[in-house]
């Protein structure tokens, strides 16, 4: 909100500098988003033109002589047309010095000029809200007055951020009593009673159909004028960001501006009886406002409606049909209150937003409607209308409901004492009443303009507030022990680390992409998934769906580079399960490397990742020892990928990257990766220490020839079970598939090391154990040492 | 042949043999070759065994002898060449100032980072740090957290919807309310986490971003509690001299609430032309408060007898105050160059 400085000093005592002022609101609560400080302007003076002539040397110059008060008049030439003998103008006079120049002593075609008439642009003000020419002035205005200091035109302009509780400030004089009760200063605030009151006169009824309106005071004037606002409220107005249009119009946004309540000014003479309804739009029901826009309401919208048509959107904004004009001369006033839900999802859904339905949607208090009508009622008596009685419509106001709280409420929460004497003065400040009550109790009843403390809590920062946040303490708790496990977060921090010492370097990706990557799934020949995780109101398409995977984005990543790269993952992914969205914590490593010179049963690289996966899973399980199958996994390689598993059940997949995936996301290196499902990693098990034995080993190298889908694995394990407890460690380290061996089979080297616990292994105890484990495997797989 | 003969061919060939050896793996050949289990001594030896049993002690003498003379040339043959490898090692004269050759080195990611040593922070205070899903029901994001429908304090939750009723969280606090559902006080987590708002992007703003939200719920809790250790966290992160400044703000789930600053670390509270915090010399890092008592209450906490506090923090901003990074949607691309720098 755009708040004149020189407007806030009206009513409230302020310190020279904006910024201590923006310091003091934002300790308040009302951030300062900016501080708008005007352009240095001295030496313009309100000038009466006693005459006006043509220019002796040019036709499209004039030249008037201006009374300015003491001294004697000025001779000054303008070539504005807007100028007429009488009017009091603005002059800026020798020396004066305005945003783009200072004012000296020239000639204007041989006739000497002795300051300058000046326009609304030249005093910084927007040219296109104020006439066109030379700055008008009421005749009021007394010749020599400074117009910069009249008018405040020096004081910078506060841009104030208020919350949605504290729809009362959204207004000047709110802002004043918070700095006012801040200084402990006074609150000069206007004269608020409604010149109408005892008046007697005619009055608008309203009828009022919907519980969404809470209250309406309406009021009738007559003999209004029309015609152009004084200098000093367009000023304000259009410093405070609000276009002045004519002194009906700009009286209602002042009032807004000023009081927070929003108000409304119908045309009398278009009101049929005088009588409005307010009632739920009907079906259809087709509105013009006044900026022109058209609606057509459904019965979702309030309006305020004569006895034939709407006559207002409620809270939003007034017909064309009922606009005051120049040719008003009666009108009838709104100020009413309306449920801010209701406003807000009509504003919502019609698409359009106003100042008023800012101020409403965030449910101003009822009371304020007697405020607003009684301020506008004294700016209108002021400009000549006859004000007649108001007359109020809707439930009685409601008493605020007192607050009983605790004086201890406020060490216990905000961890320091104040005496009784203390809140109250800080309270007071604000226009709560404070009673005391039995047993350090404190009754607080609200300000009828506050509707948002509703609790000791509530009181307590407002207490808070007035003393200043600079007041609480800075203490470290003693947290006392509780049973909250930390384990999930404990085990993706174990995971980050861990990948990390393997090499690979994390990242965070979006959790949002566009249809692309199902684009590039199908371009694979691939099937994206099924029902994925789909957002209702996307910002864009490329945010409608949740990844189904961790997989694209790291495909992407690594495509990025063009050397090898190794990267990971921690997130959680997302899919439907009965129709439900579900998500689940992933962890996702990847490398992208060269191809090896293998041949096509060999993949290292793919060795290489299985090794960071089994370290990785030892390092998070405890465990040392991992099984892995052959299977096909959607993404991964049909033929070179592997589920790892641990006690038969499945934790991780590993493998090579479908490189029909690679081809389509453009990876140019082929990618191997793995991933797991960090809440089905077992538990981490502490490893238990088994002394080995002192007796030296001894180790045989078998070379074993099998059919060729024999999985070493399984080799492996059966020389393991063969050998007995001797054995202590069965590794294959080579193998051949080639011209050596019979079609249909290969060769693999395997090492059995073999010890006893007792004593030294002797060469003939060694030979035996591998007699009977060979022989075991032949029988078993039809295995044969190579020759 | 005699063994004197054989000994004296022999020891011949040996001094021959050490003479010509340069190194300790030469010497060491020489070792095996005269003195080893199938060398030339054992060779003799068996020939013993062939002559007379009266001359048999006389001649083993004999070779036994010529055996310890073998052994001591060996030894010291071996103990100078060892001093001579030694003196030529001494004698190297490497570039230390080579480039060096890096180990395959991973990294965490500096926003993560930044969580973790909030997190580590807050651990060793007796906090526990629990982690929630994304996808949350508007219960949890709202209601329980004293914002009815209709609140005009939603509209400041601009959120991704997935069913009428479900939505991907716009901030972290739903586990709040999880968290006190399921424990009684005492109650003391952060909770780090992906949140998304529809918030246009910039180099200010993401719509996915990450926060950390602390909570602290026991009888006696106050806000000093909260300023605390908020400094203590602002000191861990972003340096020994920080301080924590409160100003008065609104959240529907905290009464009093506050917005909490901290010392611009750039210029270190002096302002000026401060790039970072724009002259003023705080950085604001989110929101904070006592917990309101209607939260407590939906809890079936007793506000009268439980207080507690609440914050909440984006941890990109954090990082990007930390680590003086221009644009927060850096965060996200994963340049290597970005993570390289803050590995
Ligand atoms: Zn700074």
């Amino acid at each position: 909100m755009r708040v004149p400085l020189g407007w806030l000093r009206d009513y409230v005592e302020l310190p020279a500098d904006p910024g201590a002022v923006a310091q003091m609101l934002a300790l308040l609560g009302f951030p300062v988003a900016s501080i708008e400080t005007r352009p240095i302007i001295t030496g313009v003076i309100a000038g009466r033109i006693a005459e006006l002539g043509k220019h002796p040397n040019a036709d499209r110059l004039q030249v008037g002589r201006i009374d300015v008060g003491d001294g004697a008049p000025l001779t000054i030439a303008t070539a504005a047309t807007n100028v007429a003998a009488g009017q009091t103008i603005a002059v800026a006079t020798i020396g004066a010095r305005l945003p783009q120049l200072t004012i000296e002593r020239r000639k204007m075609r041989g006739l000497e000029s002795e300051g300058m008439m000046i326009s609304a642009e030249e005093l910084a003000l927007p040219a296109e809200w104020f006439e066109d020419g030379i700055m008008q002035f009421e005749e009021s205005l007394r010749p020599g007055t400074d117009v910069v200091e009249c008018f405040r035109l020096g004081e910078a302009v506060l841009d104030v951020e208020v919350t949605s509780n504290r729809v009362d400030a959204m207004s000047v004089i709110g802002l004043a009593r918070e700095l006012a009760a801040y200084q402990n200063v006074a609150l000069r605030a206007p004269d608020l009673s409604n010149p109408g009151d005892g008046a007697g006169g005619p009055k608008a009824e309203v009828t009022i159909e919907s519980p969404d309106c809470r209250r309406f005071v309406s009021q009738i004037f007559t003999s209004v004028k029309s015609g152009p606002s004084p200098a000093w409220m367009r000023i304000r107005l259009a410093l405070a960001g609000q276009r002045p249009i004519n002194r009906l119009v700009d009286i209602s946004n002042y009032v807004m501006l000023e009081t927070a309540q929003p108000l409304h000014f119908y045309d009398a003479a278009k009101i049929p009886n005088h009588h409005l309804i307010v009632r739920d739009a009907r079906a259809g029901e087709r509105f013009v406002a006044l900026d022109g826009s058209e609606h057509e309401l459904t019965p979702q919208a309030l309006v305020i409606a004569s006895e034939t048509s709407a006559e207002c959107l409620a809270g939003l904004m007034g017909a064309r049909s009922s606009e005051v004009t120049g040719a008003t001369r009666e009108l009838i006033l709104e100020s009413a209150n309306f449920s801010g839900p209701r406003i807000r999802r009509t504003a919502g859904q019609l698409g359009f937003r106003t100042e008023a339905s800012s101020r409403h949607e965030k449910s101003l208090a009822p009371a304020l409607t007697a405020v607003g009508a009684a301020r506008a009622a004294q700016l209108l008596a002021q400009s000549g209308a006859t004000p007649h009685e108001p007359a109020a419509f809707g439930p009685p106001l409601s008493a605020p409901e007192p607050i009983d709280f605790k004086i201890s409420d406020v060490k216990r929460l905000l961890g320091y004492e104040l005496d009784l004497q203390a809140i109250t003065e800080r309270l007071d400040g604000l226009g709560f009443k404070v009673e005391p009550q039995a047993d350090s109790v404190l009754r607080v009843v609200s300000p009828a303009w506050r509707t948002d403390v509703t609790c000791s809590a509530d009181v307590i920062e407002e207490i808070a507030r007035m003393a200043g946040y600079d007041r609480i303490s800075s203490e470290i708790p003693a947290v006392r022990a509780h049973d909250i496990a930390s384990g999930d977060y404990r085990r993706e921090r174990k995971a980050a680390a861990t990948l990390a010492a393997l090499g690979y370097r994390e990242i965070v990706t979006y959790s949002l992409h566009g249809a692309h990557v199902y684009e590039k799934i199908r371009r694979a020949g691939l099937e994206p998934p099924v029902r994925p995780v789909e957002v209702q109101n996307p910002l864009s398409e490329d945010q409608r769906y949740l990844r189904h995977s961790l997989g694209p984005a790291m495909v992407t990543h690594l495509a990025r580079a063009n050397a090898p790269a190794r990267a990971f993952e921690i997130g959680h992914i997302f899919y439907t399960e009965d129709r439900q969205p579900l998500e689940t914590s992933m962890a996702f490593f990847a490398f992208s490397a060269e191809p090896h010179d293998e041949p096509e049963w060999r993949d290292s690289h793919f060795l290489r990742a299985k090794g960071d996966c089994e370290a990785f899973l030892r390092a998070m399980t405890g465990e040392s020892h991992f099984e892995t199958a052959a299977d096909e996994r959607e993404g991964f390689h049909p033929g070179k990928t592997g589920v790892v598993l641990m006690g038969g059940r499945e934790i991780a997949v590993v493998g090579q990257v479908d490189p029909r995936l690679l081809r389509t996301f453009e990876a140019p290196l082929p990618i191997y990766a793995c991933r797991m499902i960090l809440s089905t990693l077992p538990p981490y098990d502490v490893p238990q220490f088994k002394p080995p034995s002192k007796f030296p080993s001894t180790y045989r190298d078998l070379a074993l020839v099998c059919d060729i889908d024999l999985p070493a694995q399984r080799l492996e394990n059966a020389l393991r079970s063969a050998a007995g407890s001797w054995c202590t460690a069965v590794a294959a380290f080579d193998e051949y598939r080639g011209a050596q061996v019979p079609a249909g089979k290969k060769s693999i080297a395997i090492r059995l090391t073999l010890q006893k616990p007792d004593s030294t292994i002797t060469d003939a105890e060694a030979d035996a154990v591998i007699e009977k484990a060979v022989a075991a495997l032949s029988s078993q797989f039809g295995v044969t040492l190579r020759a | 042949m005699h063994v004197d003969e054989h000994l004296e061919q022999l020891r011949a060939r040996f001094e021959d043999a050490l003479k010509n050896s340069a190194g300790a793996s030469s010497l060491d050949a020489v070792r095996v070759a005269f003195l080893g289990r199938s060398g030339e001594v054992t060779a003799l030896r068996r020939s013993i065994g062939k002559l007379p049993p009266a001359e048999r002690p006389a001649a083993g003498q004999r070779i036994n002898e010529a055996v310890e003379k073998m052994e001591r040339a060996l030894n010291d043959a071996q103990a100078s060449a060892q001093a001579l490898a030694v003196g030529a090692s001494l004698s190297q004269r490497i570039d230390v100032t080579f480039p060096s050759i890096p180990p395959q080195q991973g990294s965490i990611h500096p926003m993560k980072r930044v969580m973790h040593d909030v997190c580590a922070y807050f651990e060793r205070h007796g906090f526990a740090v629990v982690v929630g899903p994304e996808i949350e029901p508007d219960y949890y994001n709202f209601d329980a957290l004293n914002i009815p429908p209709d609140h005009p304090a939603r509209e400041g939750f601009d959120s991704f919807f997935l069913t009428p009723n479900l939505l991907l969280r716009p901030h972290t606090s739903p586990m709040q309310i999880r968290t006190m559902q399921q424990h009684r006080p005492p109650v003391a987590v952060v909770v780090p986490g992906t949140c998304y708002r529809r918030d246009a992007v910039d180099a200010r703003h993401l719509y996915q971003f990450n926060q950390c939200e602390g909570l602290l719920v026991d009888e006696g809790v106050h806000m000093g509690h909260l300023k605390g250790m908020l400094t203590g966290m602002c000191r861990e992160i972003f340096g020994s001299e920080q301080q924590v400044r409160f100003r008065p703000s609104y959240f529907p789930f905290t009464e009093p609430s506050a917005e909490v600053d901290t010392t611009c670390p750039l210029c270190r509270g002096a302002g000026g032309e401060c790039r970072m915090c724009g002259g003023s010399g705080w950085i604001e890092l989110g929101g904070a408060g006592m917990v309101h008592p209607n939260v407590l209450r939906n809890v079936d906490y007793d506000p009268e007898i439980y207080s507690g506090w609440a914050f909440g923090f984006g941890v990109e901003r954090m990082a990007l105050v930390r680590y003086d990074v221009d644009d927060i949607r850096r965060f996200f691309e994963n340049d290597d160059a970005f993570l390289e720098q803050l590995a």
